[in-house]
C-alpha cells in the first residue's frame, strides 16, 4: 500500500504522473500550494478584489467557491462572492442548486442567482425545444455557452465584481484544447489561458481559473473531503456534447500514459505562445453590441444573434435600418438563419 | 464473498472477493478507469491500489462533472 511521500502515513492519493503519493493532510497541503502557485504565476489576483465565484453546485464550482471562501479570510482586501446561473434544466439544476443554497447559507456568502427564464425570456430546456422546431444546427451546449457567458459577465458587474472565477480544471481547459484543434479554431486556443486576456472594454469583467492546473480527479477528492460532493447529478445534455467522447478518449490515453493531460496542457501553453508571436489574439479588441450594449467579440454579441435566430428577439424596420453597416448585415444574416428551413 | 460497490448515480453491484484484492482490481472488473472515480471506503478516500477485505464497501465518486 502506498505511503505519504511527505509523512509515511497511508495514502489516500497517488499521483501517477508524478509517482508522489499523499495522506489526506498532505493531499490538502499539495492542493493549496498547487492552486496558490498558479493564481501567483498568472496573477489572478490583486490585493484588493471583489471575486465573484461563478457556481454552478457541482462539485467543481463549489470546491473553488469553499477554497476561495478560505483563502480570503487571510486575505483583508479580498471579498468573495457567489454567482449562479440557472439555466433552467429539470431534473438537474433543482438538485444543485440546493446544495449551492446550503453552503452559502452556513458560511455567510453573498450570492446572486439568475435565471435563464428571467433574463432571457425562456428556460433552456425551451429554447433547445425552439431551436429544434426551427431546425438550428445547434447542439444545446452551444445555447448554454452563450447565454451563461453573456449572463456572468453582465451579472457579475451588477454585483460590483472585479474578477469572475470560474471552476474549470485542468480537464476541462485539455478537453476544450482538443476539440478546438479539431475545429482548426486557433483563435478559441489561444483565448483558453488561464486569465481572459487583456480587454479595456468598461463593461468587460476579467475572468480567471484558478484551478487551470489541477486534475478533476483532484477537485473530486478536495469536494469529498469537504462534503461538498454528496449526489451525483448529470446534465441531460451532455451526452449530446462532442465534449463526451473527447472526454473519453482522453481518459483512456490519462490511463494508459499517465501524465498526457498535463503533457496536453503545456501543449497548450506553447500553442498560446506561438499564435501570440504570429499576432493571432494580439488584438483582442472588443466591441460594443449594437443591439444590447453588452461586450462582445462581434458588433451583434452572439447572445443576440442567437436570440435573433430563435425568434425570441423582434427588432423592427426601422431599428434593423437604424443599425451600423456591420451590425445590420449580421442582424440580416442571423433573422435569415432564423427562417429558412 | 464480496465487495460491495456503490456507483453515485449508477446503483449498485457486487465483486467477488479474491485474497489480496486491491481497489484497482475492483475498477477493472467493472470496466472503469482509475482517473474516472474516486473511491471511498467507510467515509475515507482510498488510493487506488489499497488492499480490500471480504465484505468491503465502496463507493464510487463520478469524477466527471455533471456541469
Ligand atoms: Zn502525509
Ligand atoms: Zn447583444
Amino acid at each position: 500500500m502506498a505511503k505519504c511521500s511527505i509523512c509515511g502515513r497511508p495514502a489516500i492519493y497517488v499521483s501517477r504522473a508524478s509517482g508522489l503519493a499523499f495522506c489526506e493532510k498532505h493531499f490538502l497541503e499539495y492542493f493549496s500550494r498547487k492552486v496558490r502557485r498558479t493564481m501567483r504565476k498568472y496573477r489572478m489576483f490583486g490585493p484588493r478584489e471583489h471575486i465573484v465565484v461563478a457556481v454552478s453546485g457541482g462539485k467543481d464550482s463549489m470546491s473553488l467557491l469553499h477554497f476561495l471562501h478560505n483563502l480570503s479570510k487571510r486575505v483583508p482586501g479580498w471579498r468573495v462572492t457567489a454567482l449562479l446561473i440557472d439555466e433552467g434544466i429539470k431534473g438537474y439544476r433543482e438538485y444543485t442548486i440546493k446544495r449551492f443554497f446550503r453552503f452559502v447559507e452556513e458560511n455567510n456568502i453573498d450570492y446572486k442567482i439568475v435565471g435563464f427564464r428571467e433574463e432571457i425570456g425562456y428556460t433552456l430546456d425551451e429554447i433547445v425545444k425552439m431551436g429544434r422546431e426551427r431546425g438550428l444546427p445547434y447542439l444545446p451546449c452551444t445555447y448554454c455557452g452563450v447565454f451563461r457567458r453573456y449572463l456572468l459577465n453582465k451579472a457579475a458587474r451588477e454585483m460590483g465584481g472585479t474578477v469572475v472565477a470560474t471552476g474549470h480544471n485542468l480537464d476541462d481547459i485539455v478537453q476544450t484544447y482538443l476539440m478546438n484543434i479539431i475545429g482548426n479554431d486557433w483563435a478559441k486556443i489561444v483565448r483558453l489561458g488561464p486569465v481572459s486576456g487583456p480587454s479595456h472594454h468598461p463593461k468587460f469583467v476579467r475572468k480567471v481559473k484558478p484551478f487551470y492546473e489541477v486534475l478533476e480527479k483532484e477537485t473530486t477528492i478536495y469536494a469529498i473531503i469537504h462534503g461538498l460532493y454528496d449526489g451525483f447529478e448529470e446534465c441531460p445534455y451532455a451526452p449530446l456534447s462532442i465534449r463526451w467522447n473527447i472526454r473519453k478518449m482522453i481518459n483512456q490515453l490519462e490511463e494508459r500514459s499517465p501524465g498526457a493531460k498535463y503533457s496536453l496542457l503545456r501543449s497548450l501553453e506553447t500553442a498560446i505562445d506561438i499564435l501570440r508571436k504570429h499576432g493571432i489574439g494580439e488584438e483582442e479588441q472588443l466591441y460594443t453590441c449594437a443591439i444590447c450594449g453588452e461586450p462582445s467579440a462581434h458588433p451583434i454579441c452572439r447572445a443576440c444573434q442567437l436570440k435573433l435566430e430563435l425568434g425570441i428577439l423582434r427588432l423592427s424596420e426601422e431599428r434593423i435600418r437604424s443599425l451600423p453597416e456591420k451590425a445590420r448585415r449580421m442582424v440580416e444574416a442571423a433573422i435569415r438563419r432564423g427562417e429558412k428551413r | 464473498m464480496a465487495v460491495k460497490v456503490r456507483i453515485l448515480g449508477d446503483g449498485e453491484k457486487e465483486v467477488a472477493y479474491r485474497e489480496g484484492m486491491r481497489v484497482v482490481d475492483v475498477l477493472r472488473e467493472l470496466s472503469l478507469l482509475e482517473n474516472e472515480y474516486v473511491v471511498v471506503r467507510r467515509g475515507k478516500v482510498v488510493a487506488e491500489d489499497e488492499e480490500l477485505v471480504d465484505g468491503d464497501e465502496l463507493v464510487l465518486y463520478p469524477v466527471v462533472s455533471g456541469g
